[in-house]
Protein backbone atom coordinates (compact mmCIF):
# COMPACT_ATOMS: atom_id res chain seq x y z
CA UNK A 1 0.00 0.00 0.00
CA UNK A 2 1.19 3.59 -1.13
CA UNK A 3 0.04 7.13 -2.03
CA UNK A 4 -0.52 8.25 -5.43
CA UNK A 5 -1.10 11.06 -7.15
CA UNK A 6 -3.74 9.80 -10.31
CA UNK A 7 -3.79 11.97 -13.51
CA UNK A 8 -7.22 11.46 -15.14
CA UNK A 9 -6.91 10.91 -18.37
CA UNK A 10 -10.31 10.55 -20.01
CA UNK A 11 -13.48 10.71 -18.03
CA UNK A 12 -16.37 8.19 -19.67
CA UNK A 13 -19.46 8.16 -18.96
CA UNK A 14 -20.47 4.02 -19.38
CA UNK A 15 -24.03 3.86 -18.75
CA UNK A 16 -26.80 6.64 -16.85
CA UNK A 17 -25.73 7.87 -13.58
CA UNK A 18 -21.88 6.46 -13.96
CA UNK A 19 -18.95 7.53 -14.35
CA UNK A 20 -15.44 5.57 -15.46
CA UNK A 21 -12.12 7.52 -14.39
CA UNK A 22 -9.16 6.42 -16.17
CA UNK A 23 -6.32 7.23 -14.04
CA UNK A 24 -2.64 7.23 -14.98
CA UNK A 25 0.24 7.03 -12.21
CA UNK A 26 4.25 7.72 -12.77
CA UNK A 27 4.54 4.18 -12.16
CA UNK A 28 3.32 0.62 -12.21
CA UNK A 29 -0.09 0.11 -9.89
CA UNK A 30 -0.27 -3.61 -9.43
CA UNK A 31 -3.56 -4.56 -7.36
CA UNK A 32 -5.33 -8.22 -7.18
CA UNK A 33 -9.06 -8.48 -8.30
CA UNK A 34 -11.59 -7.09 -5.97
CA UNK A 35 -8.61 -4.66 -3.94
CA UNK A 36 -9.47 -1.19 -3.46
CA UNK A 37 -8.08 2.27 -3.12
CA UNK A 38 -9.01 5.28 -0.85
CA UNK A 39 -9.87 8.01 -3.27
CA UNK A 40 -10.18 11.73 -2.61
CA UNK A 41 -9.86 14.54 -4.75
CA UNK A 42 -10.11 17.70 -3.34
CA UNK A 43 -11.06 19.56 -0.29
CA UNK A 44 -14.48 20.03 -0.03
CA UNK A 45 -15.89 20.07 3.25
CA UNK A 46 -18.51 17.43 2.96
CA UNK A 47 -15.79 15.33 1.38
CA UNK A 48 -13.22 15.03 3.94
CA UNK A 49 -12.80 11.61 4.10
CA UNK A 50 -11.50 9.50 1.28
CA UNK A 51 -13.79 7.00 -0.51
CA UNK A 52 -13.00 3.30 -1.04
CA UNK A 53 -13.61 2.06 -4.30
CA UNK A 54 -12.53 -0.90 -5.67
CA UNK A 55 -10.29 -0.79 -8.99
CA UNK A 56 -12.08 -1.45 -12.20
CA UNK A 57 -10.14 -2.15 -16.05
CA UNK A 58 -5.79 -1.83 -16.29
CA UNK A 59 -4.68 -1.42 -20.10
CA UNK A 60 -1.28 -0.59 -19.08
CA UNK A 61 0.61 -1.37 -15.90
CA UNK A 62 0.44 2.78 -14.78
CA UNK A 63 -3.06 2.67 -15.80
CA UNK A 64 -6.26 1.76 -13.44
CA UNK A 65 -9.78 2.75 -13.89
CA UNK A 66 -12.11 2.82 -11.35
CA UNK A 67 -16.33 2.92 -12.44
CA UNK A 68 -18.80 4.73 -9.81
CA UNK A 69 -22.50 5.95 -10.12
CA UNK A 70 -22.57 9.41 -9.27
CA UNK A 71 -25.49 9.24 -6.15
CA UNK A 72 -23.36 11.65 -2.98
CA UNK A 73 -21.02 13.65 -1.64
CA UNK A 74 -18.09 12.17 -2.91
CA UNK A 75 -19.08 11.19 -5.71
CA UNK A 76 -20.41 14.20 -7.61
CA UNK A 77 -16.98 15.58 -6.45
CA UNK A 78 -15.40 12.59 -8.13
CA UNK A 79 -17.36 12.83 -10.84
CA UNK A 80 -16.49 16.69 -11.53
CA UNK A 81 -12.69 15.83 -12.76
CA UNK A 82 -12.10 16.73 -15.79
CA UNK A 83 -8.54 15.11 -18.01
CA UNK A 84 -5.52 17.02 -16.91
CA UNK A 85 -6.89 17.02 -12.99
CA UNK A 86 -5.30 15.32 -10.09
CA UNK A 87 -6.73 12.66 -7.44
CA UNK A 88 -4.91 11.58 -4.47
CA UNK A 89 -5.09 7.94 -4.39
CA UNK A 90 -3.91 5.14 -1.21
CA UNK A 91 -3.81 1.91 -2.49
CA UNK A 92 -4.13 -0.97 -3.05
CA UNK A 93 -5.73 -2.06 0.06
CA UNK A 94 -7.94 -5.38 1.77
CA UNK A 95 -7.74 -8.73 0.81
CA UNK A 96 -9.10 -9.67 -2.91
CA UNK A 97 -10.85 -12.47 -4.86
CA UNK A 98 -8.70 -15.62 -3.90
CA UNK A 99 -7.89 -17.28 -7.22
CA UNK A 100 -8.18 -21.17 -7.57
CA UNK A 101 -4.43 -23.03 -8.53
CA UNK A 102 -6.24 -25.05 -11.00
CA UNK A 103 -8.53 -23.66 -13.80
CA UNK A 104 -12.28 -24.28 -12.47
CA UNK A 105 -15.76 -22.99 -13.92
CA UNK A 106 -16.19 -20.24 -12.07
CA UNK A 107 -19.17 -17.89 -11.68
CA UNK A 108 -19.07 -14.49 -11.38
CA UNK A 109 -21.36 -12.14 -10.45
CA UNK A 110 -22.13 -8.04 -10.04
CA UNK A 111 -24.91 -5.55 -9.63
CA UNK A 112 -24.49 -2.22 -10.24
CA UNK A 113 -21.99 -0.69 -8.28
CA UNK A 114 -20.82 -4.41 -7.34
CA UNK A 115 -19.81 -4.68 -11.31
CA UNK A 116 -16.10 -2.85 -10.93
CA UNK A 117 -14.39 -5.65 -9.43
CA UNK A 118 -15.25 -8.11 -11.98
CA UNK A 119 -13.23 -6.98 -14.66
CA UNK A 120 -10.08 -7.80 -12.95
CA UNK A 121 -11.46 -10.83 -11.83
CA UNK A 122 -12.40 -11.89 -15.05
CA UNK A 123 -9.29 -11.22 -16.77
CA UNK A 124 -7.41 -13.09 -13.80
CA UNK A 125 -9.87 -16.83 -14.31
CA UNK A 126 -9.04 -16.76 -17.99
CA UNK A 127 -5.67 -16.22 -18.09
CA UNK A 128 -5.34 -19.15 -15.55
CA UNK A 129 -7.53 -21.08 -17.95
CA UNK A 130 -10.63 -21.02 -16.24
CA UNK A 131 -14.10 -20.93 -17.79
CA UNK A 132 -16.02 -17.60 -16.20
CA UNK A 133 -19.96 -17.18 -16.61
CA UNK A 134 -20.38 -13.43 -15.55
CA UNK A 135 -23.90 -12.19 -14.68
CA UNK A 136 -24.40 -8.75 -14.80
CA UNK A 137 -27.43 -7.27 -12.86
CA UNK A 138 -28.75 -3.64 -13.10
CA UNK A 139 -31.97 -1.85 -12.56
CA UNK A 140 -32.21 -1.45 -16.28
CA UNK A 141 -31.12 -1.42 -19.96
CA UNK A 142 -29.78 2.47 -19.45
CA UNK A 143 -27.63 1.55 -16.40
CA UNK A 144 -25.97 -1.58 -17.15
CA UNK A 145 -21.87 -1.18 -16.86
CA UNK A 146 -19.21 -4.07 -17.59
CA UNK A 147 -21.05 -6.06 -19.43
CA UNK A 148 -19.44 -5.32 -22.94
CA UNK A 149 -16.24 -4.82 -21.37
CA UNK A 150 -16.10 -8.26 -19.51
CA UNK A 151 -17.59 -10.08 -22.60
CA UNK A 152 -14.32 -8.94 -24.27
CA UNK A 153 -11.99 -10.40 -22.21
CA UNK A 154 -13.65 -13.53 -23.58
CA UNK A 155 -16.27 -14.44 -20.46
CA UNK A 156 -19.62 -15.58 -21.60
CA UNK A 157 -21.91 -12.98 -20.12
CA UNK A 158 -25.66 -12.57 -19.03
CA UNK A 159 -27.81 -10.09 -17.82
CA UNK A 160 -30.70 -9.63 -15.57
CA UNK A 161 -32.33 -5.88 -14.82
CA UNK A 162 -35.12 -5.58 -12.46
CA UNK A 163 -37.80 -3.97 -15.33
CA UNK A 164 -36.73 -6.53 -17.72
CA UNK A 165 -35.46 -3.81 -20.38
CA UNK A 166 -32.57 -6.10 -21.30
CA UNK A 167 -31.84 -9.90 -20.64
CA UNK A 168 -33.61 -11.29 -17.68
CA UNK A 169 -35.75 -10.08 -15.47
CA UNK A 170 -35.64 -10.97 -11.70
CA UNK A 171 -33.07 -11.35 -9.50
CA UNK A 172 -29.39 -12.16 -11.24
CA UNK A 173 -29.47 -15.42 -8.73
CA UNK A 174 -31.95 -17.04 -10.90
CA UNK A 175 -29.16 -17.09 -13.55
CA UNK A 176 -26.90 -19.43 -11.52
CA UNK A 177 -27.00 -22.93 -13.12
CA UNK A 178 -27.56 -25.82 -10.87
CA UNK A 179 -24.87 -27.90 -11.66
CA UNK A 180 -21.47 -27.22 -13.31
CA UNK A 181 -20.14 -24.30 -11.14
CA UNK A 182 -16.80 -25.23 -9.14
CA UNK A 183 -17.07 -21.43 -7.41
CA UNK A 184 -19.05 -18.33 -7.25
CA UNK A 185 -17.41 -14.80 -6.89
CA UNK A 186 -20.34 -12.07 -6.42
CA UNK A 187 -19.77 -8.27 -5.80
CA UNK A 188 -23.69 -5.93 -5.03
CA UNK A 189 -26.43 -5.04 -3.33
CA UNK A 190 -26.43 -7.03 0.00
CA UNK A 191 -29.62 -9.02 -0.92
CA UNK A 192 -27.89 -10.28 -3.69
CA UNK A 193 -24.89 -11.47 -2.00
CA UNK A 194 -27.22 -12.84 1.16
CA UNK A 195 -28.95 -15.09 -1.62
CA UNK A 196 -25.48 -15.80 -3.41
CA UNK A 197 -24.45 -17.09 0.71
CA UNK A 198 -27.51 -18.91 1.36
CA UNK A 199 -27.11 -21.12 -1.97
CA UNK A 200 -23.05 -22.15 -1.29
CA UNK A 201 -24.24 -22.40 2.25
CA UNK A 202 -26.74 -25.18 0.98
CA UNK A 203 -24.27 -27.43 -0.47
CA UNK A 204 -23.51 -25.31 -3.43
CA UNK A 205 -20.25 -24.58 -4.56
CA UNK A 206 -17.65 -21.90 -2.34
CA UNK A 207 -18.50 -18.44 -2.70
CA UNK A 208 -16.50 -15.42 -1.97
CA UNK A 209 -18.15 -12.29 -1.47
CA UNK A 210 -17.05 -8.67 -1.52
CA UNK A 211 -18.91 -6.47 0.52
CA UNK A 212 -18.52 -3.32 1.17
CA UNK A 213 -19.04 -0.47 4.11
CA UNK A 214 -18.70 2.91 5.10
CA UNK A 215 -15.12 3.51 6.41
CA UNK A 216 -13.31 6.17 7.22
CA UNK A 217 -9.78 5.39 6.94
CA UNK A 218 -9.76 2.14 4.65
CA UNK A 219 -6.24 1.01 6.11
CA UNK A 220 -7.76 -1.03 9.83
CA UNK A 221 -7.56 1.98 12.49
CA UNK A 222 -10.41 3.28 12.43
CA UNK A 223 -12.44 0.19 13.19
CA UNK A 224 -15.69 1.40 11.20
CA UNK A 225 -16.31 -1.03 8.79
CA UNK A 226 -17.13 -3.50 10.67
CA UNK A 227 -19.17 -7.13 9.47
CA UNK A 228 -20.10 -9.92 11.91
CA UNK A 229 -17.84 -12.73 12.27
CA UNK A 230 -20.17 -16.12 11.41
CA UNK A 231 -17.68 -18.05 13.93
CA UNK A 232 -15.75 -15.55 16.56
CA UNK A 233 -12.88 -16.75 16.94
CA UNK A 234 -12.69 -18.63 20.59
CA UNK A 235 -10.07 -16.74 21.90
CA UNK A 236 -11.15 -13.17 21.82
CA UNK A 237 -14.03 -12.86 23.70
CA UNK A 238 -16.74 -9.91 22.60
CA UNK A 239 -14.30 -7.98 20.66
CA UNK A 240 -13.83 -11.30 18.18
CA UNK A 241 -17.13 -10.35 17.44
CA UNK A 242 -16.02 -8.34 14.26
CA UNK A 243 -13.98 -8.53 11.32
CA UNK A 244 -13.00 -5.12 9.26
CA UNK A 245 -14.19 -4.66 6.11
CA UNK A 246 -11.03 -3.02 4.83
CA UNK A 247 -8.67 -5.25 6.31
CA UNK A 248 -9.90 -9.15 6.78
CA UNK A 249 -12.26 -8.25 3.48
CA UNK A 250 -13.40 -6.92 1.30
CA UNK A 251 -13.55 -10.57 0.12
CA UNK A 252 -14.85 -12.98 2.77
CA UNK A 253 -15.97 -16.34 1.97
CA UNK A 254 -19.42 -16.91 2.47
CA UNK A 255 -19.05 -19.29 5.91
CA UNK A 256 -17.31 -16.60 7.18
CA UNK A 257 -19.47 -14.25 7.71
CA UNK A 258 -22.99 -12.86 8.85
CA UNK A 259 -24.80 -10.94 6.53
CA UNK B 1 16.74 17.83 17.09
CA UNK B 2 17.37 18.83 20.62
CA UNK B 3 14.87 21.41 20.55
CA UNK B 4 11.97 19.20 19.71
CA UNK B 5 11.98 17.36 23.25
CA UNK B 6 9.23 18.48 25.69
CA UNK B 7 8.90 17.22 28.95
CA UNK B 8 5.67 17.35 31.86
CA UNK B 9 4.15 15.95 33.98
CA UNK B 10 6.04 13.08 34.65
CA UNK B 11 6.61 12.49 30.81
CA UNK B 12 9.37 12.67 28.60
CA UNK B 13 8.76 12.97 24.45
CA UNK B 14 11.13 13.44 21.72
CA UNK B 15 8.79 15.53 20.52
CA UNK B 16 5.60 17.38 21.32
CA UNK B 17 3.60 15.51 18.42
CA UNK B 18 1.47 12.23 19.37
CA UNK B 19 -1.36 9.87 18.15
CA UNK B 20 -4.84 10.24 19.69
CA UNK B 21 -6.49 7.30 20.70
CA UNK B 22 -9.07 5.33 18.71
CA UNK B 23 -7.43 6.61 15.67
CA UNK B 24 -4.29 4.56 16.04
CA UNK B 25 -5.15 1.25 17.34
CA UNK B 26 -2.05 -0.47 18.73
CA UNK B 27 0.01 1.24 16.18
CA UNK B 28 0.57 -1.73 14.17
CA UNK B 29 -1.02 -0.76 10.84
CA UNK B 30 0.63 2.55 11.20
CA UNK B 31 4.06 0.59 11.71
CA UNK B 32 3.66 -0.89 7.95
CA UNK B 33 4.03 2.69 6.81
CA UNK B 34 6.83 4.44 8.90
CA UNK B 35 8.98 3.83 11.93
CA UNK B 36 6.79 4.74 14.86
CA UNK B 37 9.99 5.94 16.56
CA UNK B 38 9.46 9.27 14.90
CA UNK B 39 6.40 10.00 16.95
CA UNK B 40 6.42 11.80 20.08
CA UNK B 41 4.00 8.89 21.59
CA UNK B 42 1.34 6.95 20.69
CA UNK B 43 -1.56 7.09 23.20
CA UNK B 44 -3.60 3.78 22.64
CA UNK B 45 -6.86 2.82 21.66
CA UNK B 46 -9.37 2.42 24.83
CA UNK B 47 -8.14 -0.66 26.76
CA UNK B 48 -10.76 -2.06 28.84
CA UNK B 49 -10.34 -5.05 31.89
CA UNK B 50 -12.31 -7.15 29.72
CA UNK B 51 -12.38 -7.04 25.37
CA UNK B 52 -15.63 -4.81 24.37
CA UNK B 53 -17.33 -5.89 21.35
CA UNK B 54 -18.24 -1.96 20.33
CA UNK B 55 -21.08 -0.91 18.85
CA UNK B 56 -23.45 -2.37 15.84
CA UNK B 57 -22.57 -0.91 12.66
CA UNK B 58 -22.85 1.56 10.80
CA UNK B 59 -20.41 3.17 12.84
CA UNK B 60 -19.00 5.87 11.18
CA UNK B 61 -20.81 8.75 8.66
CA UNK B 62 -19.72 12.08 6.64
CA UNK B 63 -20.01 15.70 8.53
CA UNK B 64 -18.60 18.83 7.05
CA UNK B 65 -15.07 19.33 7.89
CA UNK B 66 -14.90 16.20 9.66
CA UNK B 67 -16.53 13.32 10.56
CA UNK B 68 -18.71 11.05 12.97
CA UNK B 69 -18.39 8.22 14.84
CA UNK B 70 -20.08 5.19 16.91
CA UNK B 71 -17.05 3.05 17.43
CA UNK B 72 -17.82 2.14 21.07
CA UNK B 73 -14.51 1.38 22.18
CA UNK B 74 -14.02 -1.89 20.60
CA UNK B 75 -11.04 -3.61 22.38
CA UNK B 76 -8.99 -6.92 22.55
CA UNK B 77 -9.02 -5.99 26.92
CA UNK B 78 -6.42 -5.66 29.19
CA UNK B 79 -5.14 -9.01 29.01
CA UNK B 80 -4.20 -8.88 25.22
CA UNK B 81 -2.96 -5.09 25.44
CA UNK B 82 -0.76 -6.90 27.78
CA UNK B 83 0.44 -9.93 26.01
CA UNK B 84 0.25 -8.43 22.16
CA UNK B 85 0.28 -4.96 21.68
CA UNK B 86 2.11 -3.64 24.61
CA UNK B 87 5.27 -6.02 23.63
CA UNK B 88 4.89 -4.67 20.04
CA UNK B 89 5.02 -1.17 20.92
CA UNK B 90 8.05 -1.46 23.18
CA UNK B 91 9.65 -2.21 20.34
CA UNK B 92 9.37 1.67 18.80
CA UNK B 93 11.56 4.59 20.39
CA UNK B 94 7.86 6.56 21.31
CA UNK B 95 6.26 7.12 24.65
CA UNK B 96 3.11 4.92 24.79
CA UNK B 97 0.46 6.54 26.94
CA UNK B 98 -2.63 3.89 27.70
CA UNK B 99 -5.68 4.92 27.46
CA UNK B 100 -7.95 3.38 30.33
CA UNK B 101 -11.77 3.05 29.49
CA UNK B 102 -14.41 1.00 32.12
CA UNK B 103 -17.81 0.91 32.93
CA UNK B 104 -17.54 1.53 36.12
CA UNK B 105 -14.82 2.79 38.78
CA UNK B 106 -13.06 -0.68 39.40
CA UNK B 107 -13.29 -1.36 36.04
CA UNK B 108 -11.10 1.98 35.79
CA UNK B 109 -8.88 0.96 38.57
CA UNK B 110 -8.33 -2.40 37.56
CA UNK B 111 -6.81 -1.53 33.96
CA UNK B 112 -5.00 1.34 35.54
CA UNK B 113 -3.32 -1.35 38.28
CA UNK B 114 -2.66 -3.89 35.78
CA UNK B 115 -0.45 -1.23 33.69
CA UNK B 116 1.35 -0.28 36.42
CA UNK B 117 4.88 -1.63 36.61
CA UNK B 118 4.57 -3.05 33.21
CA UNK B 119 7.90 -1.97 31.11
CA UNK B 120 7.45 0.33 28.25
CA UNK B 121 3.95 2.33 29.70
CA UNK B 122 5.14 5.95 30.15
CA UNK B 123 1.59 7.33 31.07
CA UNK B 124 -2.00 6.34 31.36
CA UNK B 125 -5.03 8.46 30.44
CA UNK B 126 -8.55 7.82 31.97
CA UNK B 127 -10.87 8.39 29.28
CA UNK B 128 -14.07 9.47 31.06
CA UNK B 129 -15.24 11.63 27.88
CA UNK B 130 -16.27 8.81 25.35
CA UNK B 131 -19.58 9.84 23.82
CA UNK B 132 -20.22 6.32 22.25
CA UNK B 133 -20.87 4.29 25.27
CA UNK B 134 -23.84 3.92 27.68
CA UNK B 135 -21.40 4.93 30.24
CA UNK B 136 -19.01 6.93 28.57
CA UNK B 137 -19.69 10.39 30.27
CA UNK B 138 -20.49 8.66 33.34
CA UNK B 139 -17.33 10.15 35.41
CA UNK B 140 -18.06 13.56 32.88
CA UNK B 141 -21.61 14.52 34.44
CA UNK B 142 -20.72 15.85 37.77
CA UNK B 143 -17.05 17.04 39.21
CA UNK B 144 -17.47 15.14 42.25
CA UNK B 145 -17.24 11.46 40.58
CA UNK B 146 -14.53 12.56 38.30
CA UNK B 147 -12.53 13.75 41.42
CA UNK B 148 -13.61 10.23 43.19
CA UNK B 149 -12.50 8.21 40.03
CA UNK B 150 -9.27 10.45 39.86
CA UNK B 151 -8.32 9.56 43.38
CA UNK B 152 -8.58 5.76 42.85
CA UNK B 153 -6.74 5.74 40.05
CA UNK B 154 -4.25 7.65 41.60
CA UNK B 155 -3.99 4.91 44.22
CA UNK B 156 -3.68 2.48 41.74
CA UNK B 157 -0.65 3.94 40.07
CA UNK B 158 2.29 5.76 40.25
CA UNK B 159 2.48 6.24 35.93
CA UNK B 160 1.55 10.12 35.18
CA UNK B 161 -1.84 10.35 35.34
CA UNK B 162 -3.46 11.87 32.13
CA UNK B 163 -7.42 12.91 31.99
CA UNK B 164 -9.34 12.99 28.89
CA UNK B 165 -11.96 15.77 29.08
CA UNK B 166 -14.96 16.07 26.98
CA UNK B 167 -16.43 18.94 25.30
CA UNK B 168 -19.54 18.08 25.83
CA UNK B 169 -19.65 19.79 29.35
CA UNK B 170 -20.83 22.71 30.68
CA UNK B 171 -18.04 23.90 32.66
CA UNK B 172 -14.57 21.98 31.28
CA UNK B 173 -12.41 23.83 33.80
CA UNK B 174 -15.01 22.59 36.87
CA UNK B 175 -13.95 19.06 35.60
CA UNK B 176 -9.99 20.01 34.69
CA UNK B 177 -10.17 21.60 38.15
CA UNK B 178 -11.86 18.40 39.72
CA UNK B 179 -9.32 15.90 38.50
CA UNK B 180 -6.30 18.03 39.92
CA UNK B 181 -7.93 18.16 42.78
CA UNK B 182 -8.05 13.83 42.77
CA UNK B 183 -4.28 14.01 41.62
CA UNK B 184 -3.96 14.20 37.68
CA UNK B 185 -0.91 15.23 36.42
CA UNK B 186 -2.04 16.16 33.19
CA UNK B 187 -4.95 16.66 30.87
CA UNK B 188 -5.46 16.00 27.46
CA UNK B 189 -8.63 17.87 25.48
CA UNK B 190 -10.82 17.48 23.57
CA UNK B 191 -12.43 13.97 22.79
CA UNK B 192 -15.50 14.35 20.72
CA UNK B 193 -18.51 16.32 20.14
CA UNK B 194 -22.04 14.45 20.60
CA UNK B 195 -23.63 14.61 17.10
CA UNK B 196 -25.94 12.78 14.84
CA UNK B 197 -26.43 12.45 11.07
CA UNK B 198 -29.80 11.32 9.21
CA UNK B 199 -30.16 8.85 6.53
CA UNK B 200 -33.34 10.95 4.46
CA UNK B 201 -34.11 7.22 2.93
CA UNK B 202 -34.33 5.59 5.60
CA UNK B 203 -36.20 8.60 7.98
CA UNK B 204 -33.62 7.55 10.39
CA UNK B 205 -30.04 8.38 12.24
CA UNK B 206 -27.62 7.24 10.18
CA UNK B 207 -25.47 5.25 13.12
CA UNK B 208 -26.50 1.99 14.38
CA UNK B 209 -25.94 3.64 17.97
CA UNK B 210 -27.93 7.00 17.31
CA UNK B 211 -25.25 9.46 18.05
CA UNK B 212 -21.92 9.97 17.21
CA UNK B 213 -18.96 11.71 18.08
CA UNK B 214 -18.07 14.48 15.88
CA UNK B 215 -13.98 14.95 14.82
CA UNK B 216 -12.09 16.42 12.45
CA UNK B 217 -10.68 20.18 11.29
CA UNK B 218 -14.76 21.38 12.14
CA UNK B 219 -14.07 21.02 15.99
CA UNK B 220 -10.52 22.84 15.97
CA UNK B 221 -12.05 25.84 17.36
CA UNK B 222 -13.50 24.30 20.12
CA UNK B 223 -10.99 22.31 20.65
CA UNK B 224 -8.43 25.41 20.70
CA UNK B 225 -11.13 27.76 23.52
CA UNK B 226 -11.06 24.47 26.29
CA UNK B 227 -7.39 23.80 26.15
CA UNK B 228 -7.07 27.79 26.01
CA UNK B 229 -9.39 27.98 29.07
CA UNK B 230 -7.72 24.64 30.91
CA UNK B 231 -4.22 25.84 30.69
CA UNK B 232 -5.37 29.25 32.16
CA UNK B 233 -7.58 28.38 34.82
CA UNK B 234 -6.72 24.47 35.90
CA UNK B 235 -2.87 25.08 36.13
CA UNK B 236 -2.00 21.52 34.69
CA UNK B 237 -0.25 20.95 31.27
CA UNK B 238 -2.64 19.99 28.57
CA UNK B 239 -2.19 17.53 25.78
CA UNK B 240 -4.12 19.24 22.92
CA UNK B 241 -5.99 17.82 20.06
CA UNK B 242 -9.19 18.51 17.92
CA UNK B 243 -8.64 18.77 14.04
CA UNK B 244 -4.81 18.88 13.68
CA UNK B 245 -4.52 18.53 10.20
CA UNK B 246 -0.85 20.77 9.89
CA UNK B 247 2.05 21.49 11.58
CA UNK B 248 0.16 25.26 11.53
CA UNK B 249 -2.46 23.50 13.64
CA UNK B 250 0.06 21.99 15.92
CA UNK B 251 1.53 25.51 16.87
CA UNK B 252 -1.79 27.14 17.12
CA UNK B 253 -2.83 24.52 20.14
CA UNK B 254 0.37 25.05 21.97
CA UNK B 255 0.12 28.81 21.65
CA UNK B 256 -3.65 27.74 23.07
CA UNK B 257 -1.45 26.74 26.24
CA UNK B 258 -0.82 22.79 25.19
CA UNK B 259 2.19 21.15 26.40
CA UNK B 260 2.06 18.55 23.18
CA UNK B 261 -0.14 17.67 20.70
CA UNK B 262 -1.93 14.53 19.68
CA UNK B 263 -3.28 14.19 15.97
CA UNK B 264 -6.25 12.39 15.70
CA UNK B 265 -9.02 11.92 12.71
CA UNK B 266 -6.23 13.78 10.29
CA UNK B 267 -4.88 9.91 10.00
CA UNK B 268 -8.00 8.42 8.49
CA UNK B 269 -7.17 11.50 5.00
CA UNK B 270 -3.69 11.06 5.51
CA UNK B 271 -1.77 7.75 7.24
CA UNK B 272 1.27 9.44 7.30
CA UNK B 273 -0.19 12.77 8.62
CA UNK B 274 1.76 12.35 11.93
CA UNK B 275 5.57 12.46 11.12
CA UNK B 276 4.64 14.94 8.85
CA UNK B 277 3.11 17.20 11.28
CA UNK B 278 6.20 16.40 13.71
CA UNK B 279 8.42 17.68 10.43
CA UNK B 280 6.22 20.77 9.91
CA UNK B 281 6.05 22.10 13.51
CA UNK B 282 9.76 22.67 13.32
CA UNK B 283 9.62 24.65 10.36
CA UNK B 284 6.55 25.91 11.93
CA UNK B 285 8.68 26.69 14.94
CA UNK B 286 11.56 28.48 13.23
CA UNK B 287 9.20 30.18 11.03
CA UNK B 288 7.78 32.31 14.16
CA UNK B 289 11.08 32.45 15.58
CA UNK B 290 11.19 29.58 18.55
CA UNK B 291 13.91 27.33 19.17
CA UNK B 292 11.47 25.03 20.64
CA UNK B 293 7.73 24.50 21.52
CA UNK B 294 8.55 24.94 24.89
CA UNK B 295 9.48 28.40 23.59
CA UNK B 296 6.64 28.79 22.14
CA UNK B 297 4.11 27.62 24.68
CA UNK B 298 6.04 29.87 27.19
CA UNK B 299 5.62 32.65 25.12
CA UNK B 300 2.01 32.46 24.26
CA UNK B 301 0.60 30.48 27.04
CA UNK B 302 -1.67 32.65 29.84
CA UNK B 303 -0.52 30.36 32.36
CA UNK B 304 3.07 30.41 31.82
CA UNK B 305 2.90 34.37 31.44
CA UNK B 306 1.20 34.31 35.04
CA UNK B 307 3.71 32.34 36.63
CA UNK B 308 6.10 34.88 35.34
CA UNK B 309 5.33 37.82 36.35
Amino acid sequence: MRQWELLVGEVLAPARGYVELRLEATQALEAEPGQFFMLRAGNLPDTYLPRAFSWYRQDAPRRLSFLFRVEGPGTRELARLRTGDLLQAMGPLGRGFPLPQQPIRAAILGGGVGVPPLWGLAKALLQGGSDVLALIGARAKAHIVGAKEIAALGARVLVATDDGSEGYRGPLTDLLPEEGIDAIYACGPEGMLRRVQQISLADGPPAYLALEAPMACGYGVCMGCVVERAEPPSDQGEYGRWARVCREGPVFAAQEVRL
Amino acid sequence: MTGQAVSFAGLSLKNPVLTASGTFGYGREAAELYDLGLLGGVMVKGVSREPWPGNAPLRVARAPGGMLNAIGLQNPGLEHFLSTDLPFLRRYDTAVVVNVVGHDLQGFVDVVRGVTGQAGVGAVELNISCPNVADGLLFSQDPASARKLVAAARQATDLPLVVKMSPNVTDPVALGLACKEGGADALSAINTLLGMAIDLRRRAPVLGNRTGGLSGPAVKPVGLRIVFDLAAQVGLPVIGMGGIETGSDALEYIMAGASAVAVGTAVFRDPLAPPRIVRELVDELEQHGFESAAQAWAAANPAAKEAAS
